[in-house]
């Protein structure tokens, strides 16, 4: 069952000349973990405010195709309310926290939707627990690191609740320990709790393992959608300068050489591992 | 800045953390009051005294004493200028009177600042926004003083850091004359103001996406109930407005240089 879908989306943002999204289609399933990667400005951005209705309802502009989301069509719907379906984490952890306290902020969005007090804590708690923050709950968000504060993002997220979780690269400010168990929270949430996820990130060595579906943007247009190996292992995808997996890269060059054997295309480090081992034994 | 320094919450949980802030904030009135109608040092250090035991239930001795500390400027200031203004309008002579007059005056702006930083040491700026909610200010306005607090230290750690590059390209902050040296903070301001519209819109989005405006009746993680000590505090800040105002109108206050026989 598609969960999101879009036909022939275009979208110009007010007083630009060319568009940000230019005749994208494409369809999500539920449940999926889906990729979205592309070189910087691609409109990757631009798609995630689409999912929730920031574009169109807070960036105006023009937008002509349509995109389903939940079965909503994002154009008839205010944003709070597509909120309780499709939660959206930005890239800055900081500019998202805005209360004192990490369990003030995992309820905002909460307190925003009148859910009554006792409910309120129930769902603060388990959304803390869920990222792995409990022991932060009285703490100020200035006092932690990015990695902490973008888990608090999550957290308020999740307690909300929604179908949909989009992050808008949610590690780039954060160092590669701090990513691993974002990806490691994320991919979990997919895998127990069945939420589809949306994920823009650049570093897919460390994200690529848990994708189901991977889609490359160009200059706002679908450039490749599909399967992660076969996605990744495309030779567009690395022209178009997005950082494949290094594991996959190095199939790559083996490969030229003919030196493998096997005809899976490896996107971790264990599974490229295992293909050199195979090769070495041969 | 170290005034404000004195000022800054820091969680720990004591008897009067715990009070609601409303009436916290009944008593700094009531401390305010009582000070602002008396004119003589004896009554005003008593007002200072009577608010000590209280820094020592909510454990926040250091600070209160930075904060004093912080103040210790000011109140010069304000003595200095108290004993000028009667120096120079009792013709050029000084009576110990007129010593203690000053000293009064700055005992009393000790014991407001006193008042004032036992409030804040003591709120947590949550619980505050909170009190705004609950004595009908709008919510928008609660919101925006709650955020404005919470990224006092992001703008802050920036203005740090746009200082910084602005001075590794060569800005010179020190130098100059005084107008000279305002205008030196120029370059630091501008790309100051910039970033903070960015990250304002940053945080519109990001308030969207958390269903901001969803309905009419927000609710709230927090709750405030009056237990038994916030009608003990309360019945103690009626006490000190009684007793300051019996004592203002019905005792005749000796002065301390009288009492010590000068």
């Amino acid at each position: 069952m598609a969960i999101v879908k879009a036909q022939s989306l275009t979208y110009t943002y007010p007083n630009a000349e060319k568009p940000a999204l230019d005749d994208v289609s494409f369809e999500i399933q539920k449940g999926e973990f889906v990729i979205l990667t592309g070189p910087s400005g691609c409109g990757k951005t631009s798609l995630c405010r689409c999912l929730n209705g920031l574009i169109p309802h807070f960036y105006q502009g023009e937008l002509k195709g349509k995109i389903l989301v939940n079965k909503y069509n994002i154009v008839d719907h205010p944003i709070h309310e597509l909120a309780k379906h499709v939660g959206l984490v930005f890239q800055n952890p900081e500019n998202q926290l805005f209360a004192l306290s990490v369990e003030k902020d995992v309820a905002f969005g909460l307190e925003n939707l009148g859910i009554p007090r006792k409910e309120m804590i129930e769902r603060v708690d388990c959304a803390l627990k869920t990222a792995g923050i409990e022991d932060l709950a009285e703490r100020a968000p200035h006092e932690l690191s990015g990695g902490q504060q973008q888990r608090v993002a999550i957290a308020s997220i999740i307690a909300m609740n929604p179908e949909i979780l989009v992050l808008d690269e949610p590690t780039s400010f954060l160092d590669p320990l701090g990513a691993k168990r974002i990806f490691k929270v994320i991919g979990k949430l997919n895998e127990s709790m069945d939420m589809t996820v949306i994920l823009v990130e650049h570093r897919l060595d460390l994200a690529a393992k848990y994708a189901d579906h991977v889609i490359v943007m160009d200059k706002g247009k679908i450039a490749l959608d599909g399967k992660p190996r076969k996605v990744l292992n495309s030779d567009e995808t690395r022209m178009l300068g997005v950082g494949i997996p290094k594991a996959t890269r190095l199939y790559q060059l083996l490969d030229e050489e003919k030196a493998l054997h096997s005809r899976q295309v490896p996107v971790t480090a264990d599974e490229m591992g295992k293909l050199v081992r195979g090769a070495l034994r041969a | 800045m170290s005034v404000f320094d004195g000022l800054k919450f820091r969680r720990v949980s004591s008897p009067i953390h715990m009070l609601d802030p409303r009436i916290k904030f009944l008593y700094v009135c009531s401390i305010f009051v009582v000070a602002i109608v008396f004119f003589e040092l004896l009554p005003l250090l008593v007002l200072f005294l009577f608010q000590i035991p209280f820094v020592i239930l909510a454990r926040v001795q250091r600070e209160w004493v930075r904060s004093l500390r912080g103040a210790a400027f000011l109140a010069s200031i304000i003595f200095g200028t108290n004993i000028l203004f009667r120096f120079m309008y009792a013709g050029y002579s000084l009576t110990a009177n007129d010593i203690e007059y000053a000293s009064a005056m700055t005992m009393r702006f000790i014991a407001l600042v006193e008042s004032f930083s036992i409030f804040f040491l003591t709120t947590s700026p949550d619980h505050l926004g909170l009190a705004l909610e609950k004595s009908h200010i709008p919510y928008e306005f609660c919101f925006a003083f709650t955020t404005a607090v919470r990224f006092v230290p992001v703008l802050a750690e920036e203005a740090q850091t746009i200082m910084d590059a602005q001075k590794a390209r060569g800005l010179e902050l020190e130098k100059g004359n005084f107008l000279k040296r305002i205008r030196n903070y120029i370059p630091v301001l501008i790309p100051l103001i910039i970033s903070a519209i960015r990250r304002s819109l940053e945080l519109a989005e990001a308030m969207e996406a958390r269903a901001w405006g969803a309905i009419e009746k927000r609710t709230n993680l927090y709750s405030l109930k009056m237990k038994r000590n916030d009608y003990l505090l309360v019945l103690v800040s009626i006490f000190v407005l009684i007793i300051g105002i019996f004592v203002r109108f019905y005792v005749s206050i000796p002065t301390l240089s009288n009492l010590l026989g000068f």
